[in-house]
């Protein structure tokens, strides 16, 4: 009998010290708040900077960051898991530039319109990440960084960067023509999300639209024939080695920066690996946008993350929430995760910032390209149809399918999927 | 026999249901619970984005005839189970009968024959999909000046997914093979050779048949195994290029996990399980069979 009398008593003084702790002091005093991220590769030390500024401003709150796993697919499956059994558990959340209209639809991100509002969003930030965040006129999610598809070349094989994509084909050729075991043009043709995001930039390099003006996700169209045909040309022709239909964005940069491609289409990222000390295309590298049919600046696609709120944690949780992605998505965040982490600054202001162009001139010197990078479809529906995508895309890059097959058999998948098919 | 006696006998039954009905309720629990879950999801159309869940009867199951992908990766998985037991029935035979011998060393060959079976399969893909990279792969490599695009090219995957699974697990098969030989008693060996039989005539009229059973056995567990295949393509290929390796625990995966269409998802698991099952009741009937038979 003396133990539960014990085990109660030791409860009651538990619940009694918490409610003391909650009840004192202001509302803020003692919350604890959670940023569910993907670990930003570098020095930690600017980052937690970063956080400590936040627990300065705001004391008494505790700051947790909990990594998420690198590969976004899987954060996704997390997110899908954890978000639809209503998880409180985290506060703020990043998420993939693709998820936050299916999150907004789903309900399981605050609207966040009241603390930053589209207008002031449109007037501060690039034009690609709002589209990408403000669904139905309403803000759900705060770009935090971008990232933009680019085109490296040698600059000690080809002439000049190639405008159109017959220019492209044409420096490739003559250069592998003269350097034996020299590859082509190496790209992300791997049946993953990378493929998608070449096969969009094939086909906006086409003139051709991801998304119609009912906001109907387009594929069997003519850009779309000609985006997938031009892809696998560039395989039969001998622009691009068969193996990259196995390349994702590591295989690539590997194959580049041993000095056997001509041309690579990748993120940013590859810029500072090319430019290390050790590398053996070190200063013989350039970077520029991705070509097109016309000869105008062709478009990246966008990838980055953007900060969002979990819509089921409290009122005064997510106030908290949102100064804190005021805070990380300021323009002295901008900069620090632009200078210490390569990570592009969706805020137009700070590229004109003396200390970026100081601190990472390579990164300011992407303004352009960035500016024009465009998001895939924005519809909530993006993540149910790229599993249909990849797969007929790797289809037609294979050789497997045409075009034609390809884009018909992905439009009937994804016709079913939104309930036409039933 | 007097009362009491029936009286204690009819209590002790009474109370042995009462100890196991724990375990079945737990085994309902995990087992049961689940399966009839997911068959009551796959007469949904429950996609989580759309946050509707709307009752459809078999309508899932009448797209999924029609479902051109569902009968690719049917055919993938049927095709990958088929070739690698195959495969892995003829070299464990060899390789059981190489371990019973007995010979200098023996104990270290037939521990370290299982190092592939005891790697956790996502390692060894790992391991495998780096073997396998066309640049710098030991595979081509080994190959001299061959340029054999192992995981990118159609055609060529699914059959690296099938050696990886040989690799892996054809010691397993051994083993089992193994221990069917040791269950073959060695006076009808003595027999043969007093009688004069060749090596062959002695392996296919006495080892052979007597090591049926086990070898049903061997190909009853892999093939079951084999057709819910999943990690192991899942890290060399993640089902492409163009869908070539996508097997039914792939697709059915991404459906649901990726997706977030759980009603179509579940009508792809449940198509697999009931694969499962008819393949489970063929072996175990021929199976049975043999055990009658002797």
């Amino acid at each position: 009998m003396v133990r539960p009398l014990f085990f109660s008593l030791v409860l009651g003084l538990v619940f009694v010290s918490l409610g003391c702790r909650r009840g004192e002091g202001e509302r803020e005093r003692g919350a604890r708040l959670v940023l569910k991220y993907q670990p930003l590769w570098g020095p930690p030390e600017p980052f937690r900077a970063l956080l400590a500024d936040f627990e300065e401003a705001h004391p008494g709150v505790t700051l947790v960051t909990e990594a998420l796993p690198n590969s976004s697919d899987l954060a996704h499956q997390f997110f899908l898991t954890s978000l639809e059994g209503g998880a409180a558990d985290f506060d703020v959340l990043v998420a993939d530039v693709v998820w936050v209209p299916e999150f907004a639809r789903a309900g399981w991100i605050a609207d966040l319109s009241e603390a930053f509002p589209p207008e002031r969003l449109r007037e501060e930030f690039l034009p690609g990440p709002v589209e990408a965040v403000v669904v139905d006129g309403r803000t759900y999610a705060v770009p935090w960084y971008l990232d933009v598809g680019v085109l490296y070349y040698r600059t000690d094989l080809v002439p000049r960067a190639p405008r159109t994509y017959a220019e492209l084909e044409r420096f490739a050729l003559e250069a592998k023509a003269k350097v034996p075991g020299m590859q082509g043009f190496v790209w992300q043709g791997r049946q993953y999300e990378g493929l998608s995001c070449n096969v969009y930039e094939a086909l906006w390099g086409h003139g051709g639209q991801a998304l119609g003006e009912d906001g109907r996700v387009l594929l069997d169209t003519e850009a779309g024939r000609e985006a997938l045909g031009y892809l696998r040309g560039l395989l039969t022709r001998g622009v691009s080695p068969e193996t990259v239909m196995g390349f994702g964005e590591e295989e690539a940069r590997r194959v580049f920066q041993e000095g056997r491609a001509v041309f690579m289409r990748n993120w940013p990222y590859a810029w500072s690996e090319a430019q290390k000390e050790d590398s053996p295309i070190r200063g013989k590298v350039g970077m520029a946008p991705l070509p097109t049919v016309s000869g105008e600046p062709g478009f990246g696609t966008l990838g980055g993350y953007q900060l969002a709120v979990n819509a089921s944690v409290s009122p005064e949780r997510k106030k908290l929430a949102e100064k804190l992605i005021a805070h990380l998505t300021s323009p002295e965040a901008n900069l620090v995760l632009a200078v210490h982490y390569a990570r592009n600054p969706p805020r137009a202001a700070v590229y004109d910032d003396a200390r970026l162009k100081q601190g990472s001139p390579f990164i300011a010197s992407l303004r352009e390209m960035v500016e024009r990078a465009r998001p895939r479809p924005v519809t909530p529906y993006y993540n149910l149809i790229s599993d249909v995508l990849q797969s007929e895309f790797s289809a037609a890059v294979a050789g497997i399918r045409t075009p034609e097959e390809a884009l018909g058999r992905a439009q009937k998948q994804v016709d079913h999927l939104m309930g036409e098919g039933r | 026999m007097s009362g009491p006696v029936r009286g204690s006998l009819e209590r002790e039954r009474r109370q042995a249901y009462w100890l196991v009905a724990p375990a079945v309720v737990v085994l309902a629990g995990v087992a049961l619970y689940p399966i009839l879950a997911a068959v009551w999801l796959s007469l949904h159309r429950f996609i989580l984005v759309f946050g509707e869940r709307r009752f459809v009867g078999l309508g899932n199951y009448a797209y999924l005839l029609g479902d051109a992908r569902f009968w690719a990766a049917l055919g993938n998985t049927a095709y990958f189970t088929a070739v690698a037991v195959t495969v892995e029935l003829l070299l464990a035979v060899p390789l059981a009968l190489l371990l019973q011998k007995s010979f200098p060393g023996r104990g270290l060959l037939r521990a370290s024959v299982l190092v592939p079976w005891a790697i956790p399969t996502v390692v060894s893909a790992r391991l495998w999909a780096w073997m396998f990279n066309p640049d710098y792969g030991l595979i081509n490599r080994l190959l001299l000046g061959r340029d054999i695009n192992w995981l990118g090219a159609p055609g060529y995957a699914l059959h690296a997914a099938i050696l990886v699974d040989v690799w892996k697990t054809t010691p397993f098969v051994a083993l089992l093979v193994l221990a069917g030989l040791q269950g073959i008693p060695e006076d009808l060996y003595k027999a043969a050779r007093v009688d004069g039989a060749s090596p062959w005539r002695i392996f296919r009229s006495i080892t052979l048949p007597l090591l049926k059973p086990a070898l049903l056995l061997a190909v009853l567990f892999r093939s079951l195994d084999a057709f819910r295949v999943f990690d192991a393509i899942y890290v060399l290929t993640e089902g492409g290029p163009a869908n070539t390796t996508e097997t039914l625990s792939i697709y059915a995966y991404k459906t649901l996990m990726r997706s977030g269409d759980f009603g179509y998802g579940s009508t792809l698991s449940v198509a697999t399980f009931l694969c499962v099952v008819v393949l489970a009741a063929v072996w175990l009937r021929l199976l049975g069979r043999e055990e009658r038979a002797r």
